[in-house]
């Protein structure tokens, strides 16, 4: 009696944002927290297996109307924070100035962060709930001294994180009135509009599709206190 | 594509029997990344309802083992939008056009079947009387053969297009509420729809859908399903049936023709695999071509073979 190790689950594709991609190698990079059945399923491949990808799915991150010299900020919780050492590159190449915050529970959370090194953040403010690295406490608090004293101020703010994170997050950029973009987080069935499960509670109609009119999404498009 | 993969539902002739499913297929032009939408049978809109649903709050989605739990709760533009934003375009690309519609009452099934009466390019209607996310309507009209008899009859009545209805496995007994639609002028069955079920996060204990409660479908349900279809093929003989549930191969696809289903839909598997019925009408076509058979000989070959045994083959 042999067994291969059960593909029952996980039945759907996942959704990630790329980490790393080199277009003239033609190779993508990911960043995954094993969490659940998905995610262990990739963590368990080998070394050359193949994994089939269905993407790129969705708008991405847009840098339009900033200038050489333009301040930003990019507030990360967790693994959300795999997409900006990319994002960081592309503002270096427009000679935009970013600041780094990243947050998560404890120091072990954010054992990736050696990836955001030489990627010209200016600043960089650590933040975890636990105090074991940087600062103790929610990183969207952290971001809040940060926009206060900044100077100049921010002009825009990018974003990626749990749910819980972006909602203290809508507050504070609301409060400092600085454009935000959220790279928001639900579970997706397809990926491309087909099925309406990744759907988030909205301002301006009932339901905004995360997959299709996202992933990133500006906070004020988000009826935050129906988000569960 | 060869007359070998042609397929006859009633008065519906099909150019293979590969079609998409109702709710996983958006409104087709989702999908023209990734499929001919010409090359399908043809494919089954998102459920249309007289004015635009916004749908269940999130979660709607939850994975489970070979498949997944939806409330999507019928999510749509209206049937207004589609005849006019949508359809055009779907006449544009060559697809054939399975209207699915719903409502809460019969009145509204009436009025949104009215409304697709007299537009071109709809080959057929699909009457929703079997979706378990909805407060109102949807399943309930499937659970009770009057009840599904009482709609049938009044859809029928109403438009002269060729009229599916798709029926819910959670129907008390699937084949009274099959013969309850034959009777009332259906002249195609799908069949099934999801079947109820439920995930519970472990550790707050809460339901993990916000509906409390979703649609089962994927692979999970295909055996469920094939034994449908095969106990109402054998007790409805002559009612053209499109089977449904968990389809996800070429091997799948012929198990349910052989169960007596003359095409097939094909739901979930879509949203893993966008591009999976287009290759699936490739196969098939091999499938024919090596064997020198057509999809007509396919059609309910098991229901031909010699005693099936077991509850599969009791009537009703």
């Amino acid at each position: 009696m042999l067994e291969v190790a059960g593909r029952l689950r996980p039945y759907l594709r996942r959704a990630y944002s790329m980490a790393d991609a080199d277009p003239d190698s033609g190779e993508v990079e990911f960043l995954v927290r094993t969490i659940g059945p998905g995610t262990a399923a990739l963590e368990d491949l080998a070394e050359g297996s193949a994994a089939s990808l269905l993407g790129p799915l969705g708008n991405g991150f847009s840098l339009d109307g900033l200038g050489a010299g333009a301040r930003v900020a990019v507030v990360a919780g967790g693994i959300g924070a795999a997409p900006f050492p990319l994002l960081f590159r592309a503002f270096r190449a427009k000679g935009i100035r970013g600041d780094l915050y990243l947050g998560g529970r404890n120091a072990a959370e954010l054992d990736f962060r050696a990836r955001f090194e030489g990627v010209g953040a200016v600043e960089t403010v650590l933040a975890t709930d636990d105090g074991s690295l940087g600062a103790k406490g929610f990183v969207t608090d952290a971001f809040a001294r940060g926009a206060a004293a900044a100077s100049p101020s921010y002009e825009r703010v990018y974003s990626c994180g749990p749910m819980p994170m972006f909602a203290a997050l809508a507050r504070v950029v609301e409060r400092v009135a600085v454009p935000a973009e959220f790279s928001t987080e639900a579970a997706m069935g397809c990926g491309f509009g087909a099925c309406l499960g990744c759907v988030i509670p909205g301002t301006e109609k009932p339901f905004v599709i995360s997959c299709l009119e996202g992933p990133i999404l500006p906070p004020g498009k988000i009826a935050w206190e129906k988000v569960r | 594509m060869s007359e070998a993969l042609e397929t006859r539902l009633g008065p519906l002739v099909l150019r293979n029997p590969i079609v998409p499913a109702s709710g996983t297929f958006g409104y087709g032009l989702e999908f023209t990344d990734f499929v001919d939408l010409s090359k399908l049978g043809a494919f089954c809109t998102k459920g249309l309802s007289l004015e635009p649903h916004a749908g269940n709050p999130p979660p709607r989605i939850c994975e489970t083992p070979a498949g997944m739990l939806n409330a999507i709760g019928l999510q749509n533009v209206g049937v207004k939008v589609f005849v006019e934003e949508k359809l055009p375009r779907l006449r544009e690309l060559g697809a054939t056009v399975i209207a699915n519609v719903w409502g809460d009452a019969e009145d509204d099934y009436v009025a949104v079947v009215g409304a697709l009466e007299g537009v071109k390019d709809v080959a057929a209607v699909e009457l929703n009387i079997s979706c378990p996310n909805v407060e109102k309507g949807g399943m309930l009209f499937g659970n009770s053969p009057s009840a599904t008899a009482s709609l049938v009859s009044r859809v029928r009545a109403a438009t002269r297009r060729t009229l599916v209805v798709k029926l819910s496995p959670n129907a008390p007994d699937l084949v009274l509420s099959a013969r309850a639609a034959r009777d009332a002028g259906a002249d195609v069955l799908s069949l099934v729809n999801t079947f109820v079920g439920m995930a519970i996060d472990p550790v707050t204990a809460r339901p993990r859908l916000s509906f409390g409660t979703g649609g089962l479908s994927g692979p999970a349900i295909k055996p469920l399903a094939l034994r449908m279809v095969f106990q109402v093929a054998r007790a409805l003989p002559g009612v053209p049936i499109m089977g449904i549930g968990g389809i996800s191969d070429l091997s799948d696809v012929l198990e349910f023709l052989a169960a007596g289903a003359s095409a097939v839909q094909i739901g979930t598997a879509n949203f893993r695999d966008p591009g999976i019925c287009g290759r699936l009408v490739d196969e098939l076509a091999a499938h024919c071509r090596e064997r020198h058979t057509a999809v007509a000989e396919l059609v309910g070959r098991a229901q031909r073979s010699k005693e099936p045994g077991g509850e599969a083959g009791a009537e009703g």
